[in-house]
């Protein structure tokens, strides 16, 4: 099925970004969390770089309030208020469209008038008020996979968005609990979920997560983050997320999976290529279809 | 004034709509399986946001999918019904004549013919056992 396509963007002060159908794979990316203004326009303007010099289309991540952490001490994040405006000036300084995502129904309104991507965090992604207020800001709504859920049951999620008016979706798989502290990636995710008719996406870093197996923090295993990314591409997806920063030791949140900085070209190159190759094999030899016929 | 079996219809027997399992294309299979348990019958009529018929899904429907699909009994009761259904499915005009309708029924090896009318609209189920009590009961 070639999944609809959805355009993250609300105005002309971004260059907007269309994910599904055959368009070019996008990439959402940025620091976890909004540290502080200076070091999310530096790293707006490096990502950006990178982008550009691989043409690849991108949507600023970054989050103002981080409240699935481990611990009460780790870092929550700025909060919504300074959040959001400084994701404003990140969007208006380099004209490109951001996402955040929200975890009280309160915050949700704000949170869209500055967003042109809603994001719903996975840990809630079958909350009905969340979902409801995701769709009622009317933007489109990234909707990740929890890693409790299957594939299939996504579609309760995608029709409660549906059924308050909002048919902009985007699913992505962030990983799959196996066992404890332990996520693995089921590839099946990525054409079962594309079966709600949406496009799909892949969280490469918090898929190699280990969620709080380190006491009271998450670990992380970023090394796969390459192999990882390369199969997603490979296998049909639409769009690749991942946090990235440059001081990943330093990083306020997710420190153990976040995508050095410096390395970010040559995943998203490799990712470029992957999904460009599997997009002349599909126009060459038909689609991935070998089920018997009915 | 009796009616002979030459001249009975499809409608003087059809189970008409509130007696027939009619679902939406996107109903869950699962739903599905539970309306045909509710009305006992062995289908259940897909259809459009006007009434217009998009397919049928049967027991015959059910053993196929079993041995093709062969994912987790969650995942298939996750599925829209539509996906497993019988699509352009043999079907009836109410006028028609009623031992016609019996011996298509025995041509295809089916128990159930949807009626419709000239617009697909669904208008009705004719099951077989209530065809073949009206005419013996002539």
């Amino acid at each position: 099925m070639i999944p609809k396509t959805i355009r993250v963007g609300y105005d002309n002060k971004v260059t907007s970004v269309a994910i599904g159908g055959a368009e070019s794979l996008a990439f959402l990316g940025g620091p976890c969390a909004i540290e502080d203004r200076d070091h999310a326009m530096r790293m707006a303007e490096a990502i950006g770089a990178v982008c550009r010099k691989v043409g690849m289309p991108w949507i600023y991540k970054s989050c103002y309030d981080k409240d699935g952490r481990s611990s009460p001490d780790s870092f929550h994040g700025l909060g919504m208020d300074d959040g959001l405006a400084i994701l404003a000036e990140v969007r208006e300084a380099f004209g490109v469209p951001v996402v955040s995502d929200f975890s009280d129904v309160a915050w949700a309104e704000a949170t869209g008038e500055v967003c042109d991507l809603i994001q719903v965090p996975a840990y809630l992604c079958r909350q009905t008020t969340i979902l409801r207020a995701a769709a009622k800001t009317g933007r489109p709504v990234h909707l990740k996979k929890g890693q409790f859920m299957s594939p299939w049951n996504m579609k309760n999620s995608v029709r409660k968005i549906e059924a308050a008016g909002n048919d902009q979706v985007l699913l992505a798989d962030r990983g799959t609990f196996f066992g404890y502290n332990m996520l693995v990636n089921d590839f099946r995710n990525f054409p079962i979920m594309a079966e709600t008719g949406y496009p799909v996406c892949f969280d490469a870093t918090h898929s190699v997560q280990l969620p709080t197996s380190m006491g009271d923090i998450s670990g992380g295993q970023r090394e796969f983050i390459p192999y990882l990314v390369r199969a997603a591409a490979a296998c049909g997806i639409n769009a690749l997320f991942m946090e990235v920063h440059d001081d990943p030791p330093n990083a306020l949140s997710d420190a153990n999976t976040v995508l050095d900085l410096k390395h970010l070209e040559r995943v998203l190159a490799h990712a470029k290529a992957a999904h460009e190759l599997r997009l002349e094999l599909l126009a060459k030899w038909g689609e991935d279809d070998v089920h018997l016929p009915r | 004034m009796s009616t002979s079996r030459a001249d009975m219809r499809v409608g003087d027997v059809l189970l008409p709509l509130d007696k027939v399992p009619v679902v939406a294309p996107t109903t869950l299979l699962k739903t599905t399986l539970e309306t045909m348990a509710r009305f006992r019958l062995g289908v259940a009529a897909i259809v459009d946001d006007t009434g217009r018929l998009l397919g049928v899904f049967t027991d015959g429907d059910i053993r196929r999918m079993l041995l093709r699909d062969q994912k987790p009994f969650p995942a298939l009761f996750a599925d829209d019904i539509i996906v497993h259904a019988t699509r352009q499915p043999t079907v009836i005009r109410p006028d028609e004549k009623l031992a016609h309708a019996i011996a298509v029924m025995e041509d295809k090896g089916i128990w159930d013919l949807p009626v419709v009318d000239n617009d697909g609209r669904l208008k009705g189920l004719l099951h077989l056992h209530p065809a073949i009590k009206a005419v013996l009961d002539l």
